[in-house]
């Protein structure tokens, strides 16, 4: 069984306009895959429905064998824990500590008082800073995140969702506020999350050369529909000219 | 032809014009309008009053005088003469604590029903039905509070604390929980989608981003507090440096006296006002920023 399967995915946030229509495809296991898509194509709708931010209006998403769209709440939070997100502006708390935001992403597997409480077992903690060593931002365990910049709050926010011990990591534009060196390391680390331990990954992006880079497959969406799903390697200047509905030439290239 | 000359003319423009033809840079909504027209009027209403007092009997020189030898008796011969400065110490504690007590205890309350107000940690209809309920709340003076909850507990402190509790949570809710609206919604997503439920998102996520921001609200419902505390003492019979204040001047008629209390409250707010900031600068010095 594949790890996530897509299927018929359909989404409306209201009457007039569907934002995902009839959507289909898998993820194996240990993959690395990119969606890219011209603005508004649905890429961030679409990974939230992974998760189930957003609710399913149509069609089924199964993962790791459940159907997302059924769970109930106790269920949908279990859910969670195995799915790590991150985020395109880090979405830390900035006024805490660089090690309680990680440790926040343990919350999916505590009661409601252990939580509050902030009750973290001892291996928790060094798991969190064996984390923060592996993306190399271990010297700053201690800071306030809003002392941070773009690049580390993001290797934070990376450190946040592997905590959760997850089974995919679903990125949402992880390198579009950062500069081109900070976007390398983020790249590379999220790479290296999928050959190394084996965690897939689900990366929406807006760089075409970064996506043919780095992933093993493309998804190309377009008004919400998928127009492209293949290698990497077999993603051709026409293909791209379809998903972006122009002349390559035409676009900046980042 | 007719397309021609739909053409011709500039399609569809969003560019809003004055009657006069110029272009205007503010939306030029209803709401500006409105407050634009209800200032003038109350401009108008506010010099119309002037010209339909009743002046008979109004000996401007005299009034000026007198009020002027009252103040300079209030204010430069301040005296304590029916009672002592322990006394005057006691009441004035009486006073602060029924401050103190109304807004400790409703700041406590008012924290767990701004979460439910707070329109991005609650439900649609809770969060309206807890806003209507504290703005009808807010809505009524501290004062009429006050006499309400008299008619249970009879005139006295008891009323007193009862009413200010009962307006100060009704403030300090509509005050937390556009606090708690302010937060990034970002951060709340992030936490949910690490499956954490709604308690941890909150202690862990938006109280951390707030906290600043609550113990400054609720300083000021603290100096707000104490003023009503001084004028319930006078108003409600709640004791406290408020009642000496209306004995002094409405059964005694001793001015030196008016006046040193009036300096003793005086003073207390300044302290107060010191302590609260010196206490934010110490333990909070992002707040103090802000
Ligand atoms: N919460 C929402 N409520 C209503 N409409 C929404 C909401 N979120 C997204 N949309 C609409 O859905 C469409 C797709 O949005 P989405 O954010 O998924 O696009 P995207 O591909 O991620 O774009 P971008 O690259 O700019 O992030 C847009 O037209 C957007 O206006
Ligand atoms: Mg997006």
């Amino acid at each position: 069984m594949s790890l996530l399967q897509v299927e018929g995915l359909g989404k409306s946030y209201n009457l007039e306009t569907k934002v995902l229509k009839d959507v289909n495809f898998t993820v194996e296991t240990g993959e690395f895959v990119s969606v890219i898509g011209p603005s508004g194509a649905g890429k961030s709708t679409l990974l939230r429905c992974i998760n189930r931010m957003v609710e399913i209006n149509e069609g089924k998403v199964i993962f790791n064998n459940l159907d997302v769209g059924s769970l109930k709440k106790k269920d949908l939070r279990k859910l969670r824990t195995d799915i790590g997100m991150v985020f395109q502006h880090y979405n830390l708390v900035p006024r805490l500590t660089v090690i309680e935001n990680v440790l926040h992403g343990r919350f999916g597997y505590k009661t409601t008082l252990q939580g509050v409480l902030g009750r973290f077992s001892e291996e928790e903690k060094e798991q969190a800073f064996f984390l923060l060593q592996k993306l190399g931002i271990e010297e700053h365990a201690y800071k306030r995140c809003d002392q941070l910049s773009g690049g580390q709050q993001q290797r934070v926010g990376i450190c946040r969702a592997l905590i959760q011990d997850p089974k995919l990591i679903l990125c949402d534009e992880p390198i579009a506020s950062l500069d081109p060196n900070s976007s390398k390391v983020i790249m590379d680390h999220l790479k290296s999350i999928t050959n190394d331990l084996g965690i897939t990954c689900l990366v929406n992006l807006h760089q075409v050369e970064v996506a043919q880079d780095y992933s093993d497959r493309i998804i190309g969406l377009r008004k919400g529909e998928i127009v492209f799903d293949g290698k990497s390697a077999l993603l051709r200047e026409e293909q791209i000219n379809h998903i972006y509905g122009t002349e390559r030439r035409e676009l900046i290239t980042v | 032809m007719e397309m021609l000359r739909g053409g011709a003319q500039p399609k569809q423009t969003y560019i809003k014009r004055t009657r006069t033809g110029r272009i205007n840079i503010k939306a030029g909504n209803k709401v500006e309008l409105v407050t634009k027209w209800t200032i003038a009027m109350l401009a108008v209403l506010t010099i119309m009053a002037f010209f339909f007092f009743d002046y008979t009997g109004l000996q401007l020189e005299r009034a000026i005088t007198e009020t002027a030898y009252n103040l300079k008796t209030m204010f430069l011969e301040p005296t304590l003469s029916h009672f002592s400065w322990g006394e005057a110490f006691h009441q004035i504690g009486i006073t602060v604590g029924l401050g103190v007590l109304a807004t400790v205890i409703g700041a406590i309350i008012a924290l767990f029903l701004a979460f439910l107000a707070a329109e991005n940690l609650s439900k649609p209809w809770i969060s309206k039905s807890v806003r209507v309920v504290v703005a009808f709340i807010r809505a009524v003076p501290t004062v009429l509070w006050v006499l309400i909850f008299a008619i249970a507990a009879g005139l006295g402190s008891e009323a007193a604390v009862l009413g200010m509790l009962f307006h100060s949570i009704a403030y300090l809710v509509k005050a937390f929980s556009e606090s708690f609206e302010e937060v990034d919604r970002g951060i709340l997503e992030a936490m949910r989608a690490t499956g954490s439920n709604w308690w941890h998102m909150v202690t862990h996520g938006v109280l951390p981003s707030t906290f600043t921001y609550l113990l400054s609200w609720t300083f000021l419902r603290f100096e707000i507090n104490f003023g009503v505390a001084v004028a319930m003492g006078a108003a409600a019979g709640a004791g406290g440096i408020g009642f000496e204040l209306f004995m002094a001047s409405g059964f005694y008629f001793d001015l030196r006296e008016v006046g040193f209390i009036t300096y003793a409250i005086l003073i207390i707010a300044i302290i107060l006002e010191i302590v609260s900031t010196q206490l934010k600068n110490r333990y909070f010095p992002a707040a103090a920023k802000n």
